[in-house]
């Protein structure tokens, strides 16, 4: 849809970034952490609260609802706002949804937030809480099968069976982000691992151990989400919303089988992404090798290795040997989860890949910084447990 | 024995029938009357030719091992005392792209294969709970 694209990035861009500390227990409500992440994106923007018109989150009931967070900070009316369910597979469409709000008038300034006690609240995989509105899982929780790292061991497992994907080439994943998070202040676990360490990690759901799965995590980040226009006349140099594109899939069981021949989705070695990548791609007029840096969505460290092949860096399967060649460094051709990842910086749902691009294109990551980065892809999970995806592709504005 | 309760299937109105087949140990399939397509899990119409007519029909109650996962860290606290336990992810041989999960059987972890044949069974837990598991098939010598 080349054109509704290019009328997208014209029109809106990301003009603030916030966030909380992230921590194992903040301490505070999940209304706290959102009003503070968002003041900061605020305050980063140079901008105020009376400024803001629009507000949205998305939470599996997990959260501060919007219609708690725009009145706790004094936003009583706001033109537009959006309470999306859904984790991590919708975590970019709510930008992406913003951009939208913002590109038809809608709202002229609208801020994005994920706040969640994930540790010492709402532990997504601790506690056998399973996920809310899991159609399918009347049919799997009498197994013992709940959580989301048990659904993608069972995807990851499937590619190693068809690939040879190994454990080593998802130890390459972990290895690599915790060594960007060396250079992060933000990040939770700072300290370097090795593949040994990789590999002798204690057994979660088997072919992933303890060091294959993000880090449950308290915390809050923002997004300030403007008009392009507007954008230029403020605090940073604005980053443009090139591309948004968010969408459905299935999940692992054919819950619309079509017969006679096997469902699209019926592969588990490919991922949501795969049917969403060339319309996001498409709307901003770029390519995989246009990427400068890539912000990926790593719930497990398996969900790199897909979407390195979903969004065209490798091809089909070789995910594995692609992040083994040291291609994703932060001296490959293609820097992926600068700021450590949810493996190691923190696990916000989401949000917090957004701001990592955001910083990258402004120049200022610090000694994480990808020189000249310009053109940023950041992504959602990539389908398989709630089965949607989203994702955004963002461009150093001028 | 857990002190916790196991998960219950919690039915919905598509898949009561479904569920109460189970418990008399029959593992039902729908069949669209209209185009004839297979389906499962319960839904009231058809993905292929949207029709709301239907019936069940027996599952063959076979399938080929896809995908499993072993878990160690029980996320349930109701299945601390069964870690490791493992659960296949089974195309059914009924129709292609049916997939059903279910705990692994009669077997260990370590003789998984894909396409590994494996067969329905029905077990019940203490409360009365059924459970629909797969155990893999003997080797076929020549008869
Ligand atoms: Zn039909």
């Amino acid at each position: 849809m080349g054109d509704g694209g290019r009328a997208l990035s014209e029109a809106a861009a990301i003009a603030g970034i916030g966030y909380t500390p992230f921590s194992r227990d903040s301490g505070v409500s999940t209304t706290t952490l959102a009003c503070a992440a968002i003041l900061e994106a605020l305050a980063d923007a140079g901008l105020g609260a009376d400024d803001v018109d629009g507000i949205a989150t998305h939470r599996v009931g997990d959260s501060a609802p919007p219609w708690v967070v725009g009145p706790a900070l004094g936003i009583d009316d706001p033109h537009w706002y959006l309470d999306q369910f859904g984790g991590g597979s919708v975590s970019h469409a709510v930008i992406g949804q913003a951009a939208m709000a913002v590109a038809t008038g809608m709202a002229t300034t609208a801020v994005c937030y994920r706040a969640i006690n994930a540790r010492s609240e709402f532990r997504p995989g601790g506690q056998g809480r399973a996920p809310v509105g899991a159609f399918d899982l009347q049919y799997q929780a009498p197994h013992g099968l709940l959580a989301p790292v048990q659904h993608y061991a069972v995807a990851a497992r499937a590619h190693m069976l068809a690939y040879g994907t190994t454990r080593e080439h998802l130890g390459h994943v972990a290895v690599t982000q915790r060594a960007n998070a060396a250079a992060n202040p933000r990040a939770v676990k700072r300290d370097p691992i090795g593949m040994d360490d990789h590999l002798a990690s204690r057994r979660i759901a088997e072919p992933f151990g303890l060091l294959d799965c993000c880090l449950e995590t308290d915390g809050a980040c923002a997004v300030v989400v403007t008009s392009a226009e507007r954008a230029r006349d403020l605090r940073h140099p604005p980053v443009d919303i090139a591309a948004a594109a968010w969408g459905g899939g299935h999940s692992a069981y054919s819950s619309a089988a079509r017969g006679p021949a096997p469902p699209p989705h019926a592969n588990l070695t490919t991922s949501s992404a795969a049917r969403l990548a060339p319309r996001l791609y498409a709307m901003a007029g770029l390519g995989p090798r246009d990427v400068d840096v890539a912000e990926i969505y790593d719930c497990f460290t398996w969900t790199v290795l897909v979407q390195l092949e979903d969004y065209g860096f490798c091809a089909k399967g070789e995910g594995g040997p692609y992040a083994a060649s040291g291609a994703t460094r932060l001296t490959g051709e293609l820097p992926v989860n600068t700021h450590g990842g949810f493996l190691s910086e923190g696990y916000v749902h989401g949000i917090n890949h957004v701001a990592e691009a955001v910083q990258q294109l402004r120049g200022e990551a610090g000694e994480r910084q990808v020189p000249g980065a310009e053109v940023a892809l950041t992504t959602g999970q990539p389908g398989h447990v709630l089965a949607g995806t989203s994702a955004l592709l963002l461009t150093a504005g001028r | 024995m857990s002190a916790h309760r196991r998960p219950r299937p919690a039915a919905d109105r598509d898949s009561a029938a479904w569920w109460e087949a189970l418990r008399r140990h029959e593992f039902l399939l729908q069949r669209c009357a209209d185009c004839g397509v297979l389906r499962f899990p319960a839904r009231e119409v058809c993905a292929r030719c949207r029709s709301f007519t239907w019936s069940w029909i027996p599952a063959r109650g076979t399938g080929r091992v896809v995908s499993w996962v072993v878990t160690h860290h029980a996320v349930h606290p109701a299945f601390a005392d069964e870690a490791p336990y493992t659960v296949l992810h089974v195309a059914l041989d009924d129709a292609p792209g049916l997939f059903c999960h279910g705990g692994l059987t009669g077997a260990a972890p370590g003789g998984l294969h894909p396409d590994l044949p494996v067969r329905a069974v029905f077990t019940d837990v203490a409360d009365g709970t059924p459970l629909l598991l797969w155990r893999p098939e003997p080797a076929q010598g020549p008869h």
